[in-house]
């Protein structure tokens, strides 16, 4: 994003948040707190022998919280002109209801931590360039069998301000890349290999290394079929790992203590997991996609530990639940978007790496080995029953040789079991979106899973 | 009821006269305005929290425009709809903007139900189990094309989203007569002492109270949508005049149902709407086009649909309907010696590449010699999709009931409301997963 275009909202967004804060202390008696958001999103489809489809959208509004003795409202209304902040206050106060407590955080619990944004967004035709280039990459690493068959670039800047009845404020200016690719074999009715990338740094960006990447687990199931049973090392690919977390974050945020799944799924000692697992919501990571100065509601980012070395650790809450719930308030809350209450939620979640081991010696260690490479339906984890079930494609190795390739493995059972036998993670970290926010996962070995059948 | 039928516009009619008449030049210069879509929506939300509600109010205006370039396309779409906002929007492809200068007559919000807060409040609390959440969500737009403009109009609808240990929901059309009585069924407790049946089985499967609707979204609905058929990916597609399904089986799009929450009054594309048959007497005999896609099937536009003034129109379904025929369902259910009966479904999938459907059965029940033995516990069927409908008895209900269950529909991370009926079908080779 160019520091222009980050100043040029910003000044709009200040006018808007001005004309809402006059406007709401001039009519007195309550607090309050605006969030005004502009963001440009550019997307290009590139398709092999298509022409390409381009998409930008410019999307702006402003949002208020209000509370007036016991009772509390929210709207949103789009625009950055006076009418739009006028229409969210007058929204807001319209739908205001009772509640027994007030959701507004205190302005003692409100800072901005010191975060960085460090990237452009990439010039036009970049995303031409680069499709053009993973197309080529894709056909000579497949050696002609495969063929890109679209990606679709993402490209977003964004700009915010958080500002409070009481004079606390946070901006920040940011930008988001992601490349989603689909391959398919070059011949016949086969397949398509969808991949979700995130880009960090679009500048940085190699399209043989993205190509080859993609070209070789796409290959991995072109081969002959395989099967296998027994007691096997299992490996979840960063994608497959990714879902079976997206599937486990309620587990991290506040319950009330009726609803809790949590307790069923604790061992004795009150681990969840093997000690290999620990995780984080990190919103310090310069490199995760979800970063600011502060949470959805002001309460500087900070990165929480939710389990450490198998045992959980803390959970997320926004203000509102945490007063609701009987939880400190740790900074939890998460905006999607202008339009949204800030609720709690996983901003980016993610495994920690710093005791994990290259995926290849992840592979060379396992033995006799179920490789889960791409998933075929969301995890599902039935917390009443602590149970789970992983749907996906995968392929079997011996001592991280390649048998062949095993097109669907429905694997069930003991959710404990599962996550007390996580051995060790890789080392190769990647995101992926989740319902809400999104979570980074490497490769996850698990051992002595037991498969049945054919 | 409110229905699609009054296709008000969100603008001053004549604003928008003056409007068409502006954009005109640019259809005719390089790069060409394809089409220009203005939009207004209201969302209100009520919701559970520490034994109170919790309300909110979502307001939203914005504007699209597509352009051709002789070797692109392209999308622009931002936020506002004032005409400073649409000169903005359109400067950005074209050299020359002539908008009106004169401001449109002062906008008219989109109002609030007056009954809307204790409606609300009064479905919070009838949902006594787990956290529940309410929507209400209007839309109101406008195509502006090349020769003139059009309104598109749908009936405002109402969703109910419960969380919990049996997350349910329902999307049905704001003030429907039977709302009331579907409220009653989403919020009533699942049966205890539940049977799951054994992966593998395949039985037959009766599909009754509009379920069967969901399985006909899936198989005929997405897999006509011109372009999954253009592309290839749907197993339908090169089909057109095969017997795809039981002979007794015919199938229509209708967005003119406005009892059902696919309804509108055009597409977004501004062709107005008419039902279009897909499946007659079995046979194969329509697509499901936006204006894209009609050109590259030869076949009419009319399904080009936006999730909002942010997304470009797609070719999407509105309410598939299934004609009834003349069985009574209650012989259909004696006649099965052993079977399946589903009463909800609580999601639906299908893959166009492999062609499997998977079905995720909510409520239903086993059943022996046509007579309900057990209450079933969730679990999902599937089948690939042309076996499926090749085993459709050709013996139809003569009961059509719409689904209140589904609608919301996803494709490609885009959702959109739609709406489905459909009389008791029985089904034979559903696999359970």
């Amino acid at each position: 994003m160019s520091a222009d275009d980050g100043f040029r909202h910003q000044e709009r967004l200040r006018s808007a948040a001005a004309t809402a804060r006059d406007v709401l202390t001039r009519s007195g008696g309550c607090r309050f707190e605006v969030f005004t958001k502009a963001s440009v999103t550019r997307e290009v489809e590139v398709a092999p022998g298509e022409p390409p489809r381009e998409l930008e959208v410019e999307e702006m509004g402003v949002a208020v919280r209000t509370t007036r003795g016991r009772c509390a409202g929210f709207a949103a209304a789009s625009g950055l002109e006076a009418d739009a902040a006028r229409r969210a206050i007058d929204g807001a106060i319209a739908v205001e209801r009772e509640l027994p407590f007030d959701p507004l955080p205190p302005s003692r619990l409100l800072a901005a931590a010191e975060t960085h944004s460090s990237w452009r967004l990439p010039p036009r035709g970049w995303a031409h360039h680069t499709g053009e280039q993973l197309a080529k990459a894709v056909a000579a690493i497949s050696g002609g069998r495969l063929r890109l068959r679209r990606c679709l670039f993402q490209e977003g800047t964004f700009s915010w301000l958080l500002q409070t009845g009481e004079g606390f404020v946070a901006t920040y200016d940011g930008a988001a890349c992601s490349l989603l690719t689909e391959v398919q074999p070059a011949e016949g009715r086969g397949g398509v290999w969808r991949e979700w990338h995130h880009v960090a740094d679009p500048g940085g960006l190699d399209s043989a290394v993205v190509g080859r990447r993609i070209a070789d687990r796409a290959l991995l199931v072109q081969g002959r079929i395989a099967t296998g049973s027994g007691l096997v090392s299992l490996i979840l690919a960063p994608e497959v790992a990714a879902r079976l977390l997206t599937a486990l974050s309620p587990l991290f945020v506040v319950w009330s203590d009726r609803r809790d799944p949590l307790a069923k799924l604790l061992d004795s000692s009150g681990r969840l997991a093997a000690a290999a697992l620990t995780l984080l919501d990190d919103r310090l990571d310069p490199q995760a996609p979800i970063t600011g100065p502060c949470d959805g509601e002001g309460l500087p980012a900070a990165r929480t530990l939710l389990v450490e070395r198998g045992i959980p650790r803390h959970r997320l809450a926004s203000y509102r639940d945490a007063l609701a719930l009987g939880e400190p308030p740790r900074g939890g809350a998460l905006r999607l978007s202008y339009r949204d209450y800030p609720s709690t939620g996983i901003a980016n979640l993610r495994v920690s790496t710093e005791h994990g081991s290259p995926p290849a010696e992840l592979l060379r260690a396992a033995g006799t080995t179920l490789y889960l490479l791409r998933p075929l339906a969301p995890v599902l984890v039935d917390f009443a029953e602590a149970s789970y079930r992983i749907v996906a494609s995968g392929v079997w190795l011996d001592d991280g040789r390649v048998r062949g390739w095993h097109p669907v493995v429905e694997l069930r059972g003991s959710l404990a079991r599962l996550l007390g036998r996580i051995e060790a993670v890789g080392t190769d970290l990647a995101w992926f979106q989740a319902d809400r926010g999104v979570v980074g996962a490497p490769s996850l070995l698990i051992a002595s899973q037991p498969v049945v059948g054919q | 009821m409110t229905g699609p039928s009054a296709a008000e516009p969100p603008f001053d009619p004549g604003w928008l006269d003056t409007l068409t008449d502006a954009c005109r030049s640019l259809t005719a210069a390089t790069p060409r305005l394809h089409d220009l879509y203005l939009e207004r929506r209201l969302e209100l939300k009520v919701s559970t929290l520490a034994g109170s509600a919790h309300a909110e109010e979502s307001r939203t205006d914005g504007a699209a425009a597509r352009w051709r370039y002789p070797s692109r396309t392209a999308f622009h779409a931002r936020t506002g709809t004032s005409p400073p906002a649409l000169e903005d929007l359109l400067s950005r492809h074209a050299r020359r903007t002539a908008l009106p200068r004169a401001r449109p007559p002062a906008l008219v919000e989109i109002e609030r139900p007056p009954e809307w807060r204790d409606w609300a409040q009064a479905t919070l609390g009838r949902a006594r189990r787990g956290h529940c959440t309410v929507r209400y969500l209007a839309r109101r737009a406008v195509v502006v094309g090349p020769e003139r403009w059009t309104a598109v109009s749908c009936p405002p609808l109402v969703r109910v989203e419960l969380d919990g240990e049996s997350p349910s929901a329902l999307l049905a059309v704001w003030r429907h007569p039977e709302l009331e009585s579907w409220l009653s069924e989403l919020a009533a407790p699942p049966p205890a002492r539940r049977w799951r049946p054994e992966p593998g089985l395949k039985v037959p499967v009766l599909l009754r109270s509009g379920t069967a609707g969901v399985l006909v979204h899936e198989l005929i609905g997405h897999l006509t949508e011109s372009d999954l058929v253009l592309s290839g990916d749907s197993p339908l597609a090169g089909l057109a005049g095969a017997a795809v399904t039981a002979v007794a089986i015919d199938i229509a799009d209708d967005p003119c149902r406005d009892d059902l929450p696919g309804a509108f009054s055009c597409d977004d594309e501004g062709v107005p709407a008419a039902p279009l048959p897909l499946v007659r007497a079995g046979r194969l005999v329509g697509w499901l086009c936006d204006r894209a896609g009609a050109h590259g099937l030869d076949a009419p536009a009319g399904r080009g649909r936006r999730a909002s003034w942010a997304r470009p129109p797609v070719a999407r379904l509105s309410n598939l309907i299934v004609a009834p025929g003349t069985a009574d369902p209650e012989d259909l259910q004696r006649g099965l010696r052993e079977g399946l009966l589903v009463t909800r479904i609580g999601g639906a999938t299908v893959d166009p590449l492999s062609g499997r459907i998977v079905l995720r059965v909510e409520r239903g029940w086993e059943l022996r010699q046509g007579r309900r033995r057990r209450p079933l516990e969730p679990f999902e069927l599937t089948g690939g999709a042309r076996d499926v409908l090749a085993h459709v008895e050709p013996t139809v209900g003569r009961d059509e009931s719409p689904d209140w269950r589904l609608g919301w529909c996803v494709k490609d991370g885009v959702p959109l409301p739609t709406g489905s009926a459909a009389p008791t079908l029985l089904v034979h080779n559903l696999e359970v997963l």
